[in-house]
């Protein structure tokens, strides 16, 4: 028997990476998964990988009637939540001599505002108590040259899950955010444009005490036991899975 | 399959409280699980809650003596360790004032100084792979009155946890703090008026304390290779106490 059997969770950029390992792992625990991406072909391939158990919704977070969209295909098939997995993300560097409007503007409506109005409207489907997670990042903690609205738009993630476990007061929804350190998954092949991959990992395993990257599965472990009742009394907290980089 | 088979925990204060509850899901979970307790009688009622693959072994975790007996004893029988808790702990009440010796060493005695050389003295036995577990409090990131010199005790275990991910990098052993709020656990009774507690109630995101059972599921997760990118953190098991 699974950790998550019977529940229903919804994790989106499930379509890849550290969102697409958590979906899996959901499942295999007994859960069904709705995932959200951008881009139709991923989300396929990924309904594929899954398996089972697993419904794809083709959405832009950034645009609130494609949220309404992941809401509404909810309540027509299973009619509640459980699990909320926002995790949707991208990375895009810009020191801040340079940085433009259009960077931050991409970089907070992904990732400090669709997490608001996500919640927001899956809210009334939460209707057993539940588990929201929000996949922040180390960096959130941390001062990395180039990455001003990245780091910031994790900060304020950090930021809701405090204000929300209060909010949530009596309601049984626990909120938390899951901050992962730098993990082996198709985001880094994005930190610039030139795809410096190799430097970019280079750099970083200097600075993880564990001596590697992640494994998108560890996240997605980490990911199962903030979902499951195993971390019943762990709310308005921020796990980091970093590997210990923003530790030190 | 258990998350935890095969593996050796040594957990002292684990005769009691949520370290006992830890002991117990250990087990639960695979796990062959040496307890320490100063009180032969508590420490006999543990090792008869907890049913099989446990050995009690009586000693103070402040005493480093009693250390040494504790891991000879250890490497007698299993010769190896891969997971060690180290939960003995202890505070009381007393406010700036009214802080004597005795009440600072007493408590950083055993908080401190006496996790420091539990890990110390475990680390030659310590598997490559294994992983390390200090109770912390929430108490060390607030400001609850009376409780100054308990608070800071706790604290400096978030700050081991800093230097010896870095010391202990190369060796695979992960080190983590788990932060307990408010429990209904026998100490808490001895420790909390009546008036406290609902103080504490009051103040917390999840409404109600939490159970020993609810610590012990979280230690499972840092004992087990689920947590196996988590390190050097301070986990919160606080129901959202210091979150706001």
């Amino acid at each position: 028997m699974g950790t998550l059997e019977g529940k229903v969770a919804v994790i989106t950029g499930g379509n890849s990476g550290i969102g697409l390992a958590t979906a899996k792992r959901f499942v295999e625990e007994g859960a069904y998964v709705f995932i959200t991406g951008r881009r139709k072909p991923e989300l396929d391939k990924a309904v594929e990988y899954i398996g089972k158990n697993v419904t794809a919704v083709p959405g832009d977070l950034s645009k609130l009637q494609d949220i309404d969209g992941i809401a509404a295909a909810v309540t027509t098939t299973k009619g509640v939540v459980d699990i909320i997995v926002s995790n949707a993300g991208f990375t895009e560097q810009a020191p801040l001599d340079t940085l433009t409007p259009e960077h931050f503007d991409k970089t907070f409506n992904l990732m400090a505002r669709a997490p608001v109005f996500l919640v927001q409207k899956l809210l009334p489907l939460i209707s057993r108590g539940g588990s929201i997670i929000l996949v922040s990042s180390a960096m959130h903690v941390m001062g990395i040259p180039n990455h001003t609205a990245y780091a910031a738009a994790k900060a304020a993630l950090r930021s809701y899950a405090r204000t929300w476990a209060a909010e949530f007061k009596g309601r049984g929804i626990r909120v938390n955010t899951l901050s992962p350190g730098v993990t082996d998954t198709p985001i880094l092949d994005s930190q610039s444009e030139e795809h410096r991959r190799d430097e970019v990992v280079r750099m970083y395993l200097n600075m993880i005490p564990i001596g590697r990257l992640a494994e998108a599965v560890e996240i997605a472990n980490a990911a199962v036991f903030l979902g499951s009742e195993q971390s019943s009394y762990v709310t308005g907290a921020d796990l980091m899975a970093d590997g210990g980089v923003g530790q030190v | 399959m258990g998350k935890l088979e095969g593996k050796v925990a040594v957990i002292t204060g684990g005769s009691s409280g949520l370290a006992l509850a830890s002991a117990k899901r250990f087990v639960e979970e695979g796990a062959y699980v040496f307890i320490t307790g100063r009180r032969q009688e508590t420490l006999d009622e543990a090792v008869k809650l907890i049913g099989r693959n446990v050995t009690g072994v009586r000693g103070d975790a402040a005493n480093l003596d009693d250390l040494d007996r504790l891991f000879k004893i250890v490497k007698r029988e299993k010769g190896k360790i891969d997971i060690l808790y180290a939960s003995a702990g202890w505070g009381e009440a007393v406010p700036l004032g009214e802080i004597t010796e005795q009440h600072f060493d007493a408590v950083f005695g055993l908080n401190t100084r006496g996790t420091l050389f539990t890990v110390q003295k475990a680390l030659p036995l310590f598997n490559d792979g294994g992983s390390i577990i200090m109770t912390g409090s929430v108490a060390s990131v607030k400001g609850f009155p009376g409780f100054g010199v308990y608070a800071a005790s706790k604290a400096a275990l978030r700050s081991f946890a800093r230097t010896w991910l870095n010391e202990l990098k190369g060796r695979n052993i992960r080190v983590n703090v788990l932060g307990p709020g408010p429990i209904a656990t026998p100490m808490q009774e001895e420790v909390l008026t009546e008036e406290a507690k609902e103080m504490f109630e009051s103040l917390i995101p999840r409404g109600k304390m939490g159970q020993p059972e609810e610590i012990a599921t979280v230690a499972l997760f840092l004992a087990s290779d689920d947590s196996s990118f988590v390190n050097g953190v301070e986990l919160s098991v606080d129901g959202g106490l210091s979150a706001i």
